[in-house]
């Protein structure tokens, strides 16, 4: 279970009060994997922190079921420097798992990214690609219940983007955890998941259901029809700069 | 690389040795106020076969340790302490921060008058003016800390103790690192100044005594000692630290610069 309900969260700027998200009202089905889509700024990261417990709604309320466990990847990779590649995928897994167990989960996460040969490497001798990769890693090792993703793949070359979203299908086939990833990337919500919703302002403004088989391709028509209907939703009347420049503000 | 360096900084000793030989050879200084290298070899190369200089060295070097352990067995759990607790914060921090401005030497006096002239009093002069670099630097390198690697700690679920232990402390490692430095080189300069004043043994204690015996030779002896000690002992300090965080040495250099 994973759900929010009426959600908000406001933050105070400069004495006034930003509504990052608005009453948000959302379940994610267990084992579903769903993709939020919306423009910098909508509110698309603040939904998934709330619903990894890192910031608490101003209103309303997340349900998420206290045994289940979560793995977050960031939009940047947030690895400790003081750690070599494997002991930072070990991370959240040390002193909960035996150590053969949690060399064995370390191997298979590196393996997923293919960052075997660099396990003794450290972050700083990483390009932010590969850092990335290790910082997935780090999240699929914890063989999570809810996998939370905020842009995860956005700072990879699209060849290394294309291998990861396809590894991130076929764990969430074989394990089916629940996922929530978060981009502004309409092309990537539609490959990748089984509902999109629509965010913009802090609101839910929309929720479409991509009834297509994994994996999926960006060339595959029906792909291309969802992505050109989302985009024009999201880019339509509501662009604020384009009712800018058509009110004639700056 | 590093041999290229060393050579370096080995010729750069090498000319001032030359010059300062070249001035006592050539009469521009009074071979008394500086007495040439080889004056002073052989007051150091005396003193050594004679054993004060062993004995001298190694009550001045005892003082240092111990007062640059005790400073740090006090700022550690201190640093963490206020970086941990409000409260401390308020309370304690106006009076650390009153006694920081006070420099050690003026409280020689006092602490003569307290403690004595005996040990008790050197390591109090080496404790209070080593105790703040270890101190702030522990406690900058905590207010440092990414907070957002201490989010990645929330999200796997660690209490508050395994963030502090597995992300704060390491996090804040190369500040304490530099502050553990600085405050070596403080703990050298404390000791000589208590040894100058008030002792019967010890480096300082040498270069007094010499002085008064108007043995320069002997006086620039003990400072060229003094200085090696000092250089050793950071070059000590960091390759045991690099040795034991690798991942440290990139900062340790910047440190160095």
């Amino acid at each position: 279970m994973l759900e929010l309900i009426d959600a908000s969260r406001h933050y105070d700027v400069a004495g006034r009060a930003v509504r990052a998200l608005d009453g948000v009202r959302e379940l994610f089905p267990a084992g579903s994997i769903t993709a939020v889509v919306g423009r910098s700024g909508c509110g698309k990261t603040t939904l998934l922190r709330l619903l990894a417990g890192l910031t608490e709604p101003s209103s309303g309320e997340v349900r998420r079921a206290p045994s289940h466990s979560v793995g977050v990847v960031f939009q940047e990779a947030r690895l400790m420097p003081w750690l070599d590649v494997a002991a930072n995928v070990a991370f959240p897994l040390k002193g909960r798992l035996s150590d053969a167990d949690m060399a064995a989960h370390v191997d298979e996460a590196l393996a997923l990214v293919s960052l075997t040969e660099v396990r003794r490497a450290l972050p700083v001798q990483l390009s932010g690609g590969m850092a990335q990769r290790v910082a997935i890693a780090r999240a699929l090792a914890q063989q999570p219940d809810i996998l939370l993703l905020d842009e995860p793949f956005s700072a990879l070359d699209a060849f290394t983007r294309r291998s990861l979203q396809r590894v991130l299908i076929d764990i969430w086939r074989a394990r089916r955890p629940t996922v929530v990833l978060v981009t502004h990337d309409v092309e990537e919500a539609v490959l990748l998941g089984e509902s999109v919703v629509e965010m913009e302002a802090g609101h839910v403004v929309g929720r479409v259901t991509i009834d297509l088989p994994f994996p999926r391709e960006a060339t595959d028509p029906a792909v291309v029809d969802h992505r050109r209907s989302i985009l024009a939703r999201l880019v339509g009347g509501t662009d604020p700069v384009t009712q800018a420049i058509h009110s004639g503000r700056k | 690389m590093p041999a290229r360096r060393f050579l370096a900084s080995t010729a750069v000793f090498a000319s001032v040795a030359m010059i300062w030989w070249l001035a006592g050879r050539a009469g521009w200084t009074n071979a008394y106020l500086l007495p040439a290298p080889s004056a002073v070899i052989a007051a150091l190369s005396d003193l050594a076969a004679s054993g004060a200089l062993l004995k001298h060295t190694l009550i001045s070097l005892q003082r240092v340790l111990l007062g640059f352990a005790l400073s740090v067995a006090l700022a550690l759990p201190l640093a963490v302490l206020l970086s941990a607790s409000r409260l401390a914060r308020s309370v304690l921090d106006p009076l650390l921060e009153f006694i920081r401005q006070i420099p050690p030497l003026a409280l020689i006096p006092l602490l003569i008058l307290w403690l004595g002239i005996g040990e008790a009093q050197k390591l109090g002069i080496i404790v209070l003016a080593s105790f703040f670099p270890v101190f702030l630097g522990f406690r900058g390198g905590i207010a440092g800390v990414d907070p957002k690697l201490i989010e990645v700690g929330h999200v796997a679920g660690l209490t508050r103790r395994e963030i502090l232990t597995r992300i704060i402390l390491p996090s804040a490692l190369p500040e304490l690192v530099v502050g553990l430095r600085i405050s070596l080189g403080y703990s050298w300069r404390a000791l000589v100044g208590a040894e100058l004043i008030a002792s019967s043994a010890g480096l300082g204690y040498m270069i007094i005594d010499a002085e008064n015996l108007a043995r320069t030779d002997i006086v620039l002896a003990g400072i060229l000692v003094i200085g090696a000690i000092g250089l050793l002992s950071d070059v000590v300090l960091r390759f045991t630290i690099g040795r034991a965080f690798p991942w440290l040495s990139a900062d340790l250099e910047a440190a160095h610069a």
